[in-house]
Parts: C-alpha cells; structure tokens; sequence
C-alpha cells in the first residue's frame, strides 16, 4: 500500500467505457474464483454454524443434533458470560480509541507535512510489522514489562521504586499496550487514505487568507478526514474484539475475551453454545459495518489507492 | 496516492508534536521486540541484556537440534506456499473483475475485504465444524483453506494497486494491433504488474506463515510454527524461544522491506505520463 500511483487511470477516452460495459460478462467470470472462496470458505460455514447454535448437544455421538433450542442463548447470560462480552468491547474501544489518537498525528505527518520520500518511508515503517509474526511482537512485551524486564531495572536502579513494578505485566495495561502497538496500522492506513484526498488547492486557499496550521488542521483538514478517522477507529474495534493472544500472552490471571471464552467453552464440547457466541459476534460486527459504510461510504476511501 | 507537503511554512509547533507522537507510536511497535533481539544474544540462561562483547548465537544454533521445530516449520511451509499459491491468482482475478464491473463495484470491493474482519477464532471454529461435517481430516490443506480466506482481501488490494497503473490506453493500443483480449493480458498487463503479484505473492505468504487463531482449530497432529511458538512461551521459556523468534520477525522484516523496495522502485521507474497532477 506505500506504493505511490501517479497517474490515475479512470478511462477518459472516449469510446473506452463502453468497450468495458460490453464486456460485462467478463467482469462477472473474473469475480467467480474470489466470490467461490468467500461463499465457501467464509459465507457457508457462519452461516451453518448461525444455524447449529440452535441445535443441541448430542451426548452419542460428542457433537450436534437437530433439536432446536434457544438454550445456547440463554447460557449466553450465565457464568459471566454477558460481563465478558462487555469487557471485550470495552477493551477494543479503548484500544481503538488509544490507537486513533496516536494514528491522527501520525497520518497527518504522513499526509500534510512529509514529502513523498519520507511519507513512503513512515508508512513502510507503520505497515512492516503487520506483515510479521503478532505472537513475537506480544510476547516481547513480556521482556519489556516483566519483573526483570527493561522497564523495572530502569526504575530500581534509578531508585524510584525499591520492588518491582507488578501491574506492567499480566494486566490490563500490558494488554492495552500490545494491542495498541499491533493495531496501530488499522487506524493508520484509512486515515492516511483519507487524508490523501484533500484538495491541496482548499489548504492553499484558507493558507491564503491567513488561517493559521491550527485553524487549518481543525476547520478544514480534520471535517475531511473525518470518515477516515471513524473508519480506522472502526477497524482497530473489530479486529480488537476478535483477537485472543494478547490477552494469553499479556493478561493478568483469568483475564478473558470473547475468542477466549469460545475455547473454553469448547474444552467442554459445548458445540452449540460456542456457534451461539460467535454468531453473536458476526452478527453485531456485520451491523456495524454496515452502519458505517452506510454513513460513510468507506469503499471510497480506496479511491485515494487510484483503484 | 500521491503527498506533497501540502502545508509548509510555520506550523505553531504541530510539526514537533505530529513527529513526538509519531515517534512514540513507532517505538511501542518496534522497541519491545529490538530488545527481543538484544536478549536473545544473551549467552546466559538468565533474561537481560549483556555488554555486545559477549553477544552469542548460542540460542541460534541450538534451534538446529530441534526437531519439533523442523516439523512445524515444514508444515508451515507447505501450507504458506500453498496459501499464496491460490490467493495470488484468485486476487489478481478479483482484481480484474473489479476494474472490469460498472455496477456494483463497491459492493464487490466490500464483500473481498470483509474476510479481513471475521475474527480468527470464529472463521477457525465455523471452518472446522463445516470441514468435520464434510468429513475433510485436519491437515495442511484444511489450514491452507482457512489461510485463503484470510489472505484473499490483501492479495486482491496489491494487485488492484498495481493493476491501477496498468494504463486501459495502453491496453486499448494492443488491441487496436491485433492482440486479443489474452495476448494483451499476457503480453501487456502481466509483465507490468510483475511486482505486485511478487508482493502479492510474500504478503500472502507472510500473512499465512504468522497466522495463529484459525490454524488453532484447523491443524491436525502436526503444529505449524505459531502453534509451536505460543505452547513454547507459555511453558517456562527456554532461551531457544527467543532465538526463534528473533528469526521469524529478522526474516519478516526483512523481505516486507524488500518488497517495499520493490514496489517504491517500480513507481519511481515507471515513466511519468504527463507533467503536473491529475486532481481526483
């Protein structure tokens, strides 16, 4: 995604439009190979497990029958379950929040005041870790937080505590840290996108009749980005609610997540309850995303990629 | 995507703040694992760092006596490979259906890129119990089935980035020749999008060799590195983990910046069509 396109390519010529149109029924084979994988291999299986969550447990054979039941729903407001469901969401909005804050200004040096060399650079630097091992970057955070970690040496050794820090690590904090530092791209991309469609010409013009960086930065360039932000937020929140190894790695002692309490749930082969959780999750995530494009219209921030 | 400085001039200090924040984000995703790396230097059993005159691959080498590790990395191999194998081609078509589509285009985008956000477990969970009823076994190909699905939205933006630059002029003039719609895709576009499909092709790779959450419920009796990794750090660490995890994130690293190179390299080679900017 660092790549810079230079040159749009929406077919001005005359006469290519229609060449494409006629050729609709290429447009349509093309798109079979990806919609087979994402009907097959993504639609059908949430779909049948949305189905199998209002089967029952069949103690025979250690997986399902066709009973229909709503019990599976009801088990979702026992043992804590509904708390855990809560604690999830909040730790993700407030990963995503942590994350925004920190994405804003960092896109904006991307977008607003970096020349395309260094802007290529930030966002290689912001997308590089992405692409490796999450696990790795999770539990190097044990080394750093831990009670012989980097952090309490520092602080004992300068004296400004004489034991170990212990809430650094296997704890919230530590959980929100890893998350932040692993999600961080997810808030960064749509808002450098973002940012990449303002006229530079609106800029010059308020520039030119005396606005100040800050009155530019909050009248004109933040309404802009706007949708970008939402989004970017939007997407650390999803992809935050559905992560599990932080919180493994992390979390202090019977910390849980949602993703965590599907595994659990499933050491006991309770099948229908953990198909009732996530699709329950599927569910409401799917609604939010829809709200949000809705509102937004978050396939057109691509348009900034030139596609 | 094109940046430009758009502000220049006095910016009341935004400048130093937007680069602290900026800092300060770029060290909590680095920091903790150069540390890592420092660490797994250390020739003693004990955590910490040491002076670098007594820097030692010890961990490193210890890692070649490990045979679970040998297993793991086979199998991860295989289902990387076979992962970008599929997801290189399929979002090269995706891609090509996106330009070739009037309507619903959005749509189609939307649909390719929600698998990004089925969470792991979920996309695990409901892949298996379906794969169980279809009576698959767990096995590479089962992981290799949930990794497609899982990759696809990135393979697909990669190669919709470098098919953007593939101009339709270009495309038309071939034809107008006497190239066919195929000996134009293969002569012209192809060889143009030849670093995006790479790139496609590593982050694919990459993004399947990592994964975890889905290759939880999707492996059979055989581990794939991240199974391995997250039982080993959860045991009482021996020093080899961190080796090994130096390994993964020096080679990670190291070929996403050389695909980056790639990609940066292309654009600035590629000649420019008219002087000025298009504004959209």
């Amino acid at each position: 995604m660092v790549a810079e396109i230079e040159e749009r390519v929406v077919p001005h010529e005359p006469g290519l439009r229609e060449s494409v149109d006629a050729r609709w029924p290429a447009g349509f084979l093309l798109a079979l190979p990806s919609l087979a994988v994402f009907v097959g291999v993504g639609f059908i299986p949430l779909a049948l497990i949305a189905t199998w969550s209002f089967w029952s447990f069949d103690p025979d054979t250690y997986w399902i029958k066709p009973a229909w039941s709503f019990a599976s729903y009801a088990a979702l407001f026992e043992n804590g379950r509904a708390t855990v469901f809560l604690r999830t969401a909040g730790l993700a909005a407030l990963t995503a929040t942590a994350s925004t804050l920190l994405a804003v200004p960092a896109a904006g040096l991307i977008g607003l005041l970096s020349g395309p060399r260094r802007a290529a650079l930030l966002l290689a630097l912001f997308t590089i870790p992405f692409f490796t091992s999450g696990l790795v970057r999770a539990f190097a955070w044990r080394l750093v937080l831990g009670r012989q970690g980097i952090i309490n040496n520092a602080l004992m050794s300068l004296g400004i505590v004489v034991t170990p820090v212990e809430w650094l690590l296997f704890s919230d904090f530590a959980v929100l840290l890893g998350m932040v530092a692993a999600y961080l791209p997810f808030a960064i991309v749509p808002i450098v996108l973002a940012f990449a469609r303002i006229e530079h010409s609106v800029i010059r013009a308020s520039q030119d009749l005396g606005a100040g960086f800050w009155t530019v930065f909050a009248t004109i360039v933040l309404p802009l980005v706007l949708p970008g932000i939402v989004a970017g937020f939007l997407f650390v929140f999803v992809v935050a609610v559905g992560t599990s190894m932080e919180i493994q790695l992390l979390g202090g002692a019977g910390a849980s997540s949602i993703s965590i309490m599907i595994n659990d749930v499933l050491r006991v082969v309770n099948f229908p309850l953990a198909f009732a959780i996530a699709t329950v999750v599927i569910t409401l995530l799917t609604v939010l995303i829809i709200i949000a494009n809705r509102a937004l219209r978050l396939s057109r921030l691509f348009e900034s990629l030139g596609i | 995507m094109s940046f430009d400085a758009i502000v220049r001039g006095r910016t009341s200090g935004g400048r130093l703040l937007f680069t602290t924040i900026t800092a300060l984000s770029l060290a909590i995703m680095y920091a903790p694992v150069l540390y890592l790396l420092l660490a797994s230097l250390n020739p003693d059993a004990q955590l910490g760092l040491v002076p670098p005159s007594r820097y030692s691959l010890k961990w490193y080498f210890a890692l070649l006596d490990d045979g679970r590790l040998a297993g793991a990395l086979k199998e991860s191999a295989l289902v990387g490979l076979a992962t970008a194998a599929l997801a290189t081609p399929i979002g090269l078509s995706a891609a090509l259906a996106y330009r070739a589509m009037t309507r619903l285009r959005g749509v189609f985008l939307l649909v390719i890129l929600s698998a990004m956000f089925v969470p792991g477990t979920i996309e695990g969970l409901g892949l298996s119990a379906t794969l169980r009823v279809v009576g698959l076994a767990p096995s590479w190909v089962t992981i290799a089935i949930g990794h497609l699905l899982w990759t696809l939205p990135f393979a697909a933006v990669v190669s919709l980035i470098g098919l953007s630059a593939v101009r339709p002029s270009t495309i038309a003039a071939a034809r107008d020749l006497g190239a066919g719609p195929i000996r134009a895709f293969v002569d012209i576009t192809l060889p143009l999008m030849r670093t995006n499909l790479i790139s496609s092709f590593v982050f694919a790779f990459l993004l399947s060799l990592n994964e975890q959450a889905r290759a939880y419920y999707l492996a059979g009796r055989q581990n794939t590195l991240p199974l391995y990794m997250f039982g080993a750090m959860n045991s009482g660490a021996s020093p080899t983990i961190y080796a090994f995890s130096g390994t993964i994130i020096v080679v990670s690293v190291a070929v996403v910046a050389l695909v980056f190179a790639g990609l940066v390299g292309q654009q600035s080679r590629r000649p420019r069509q008219a002087p000025g900017k298009t504004s959209y």
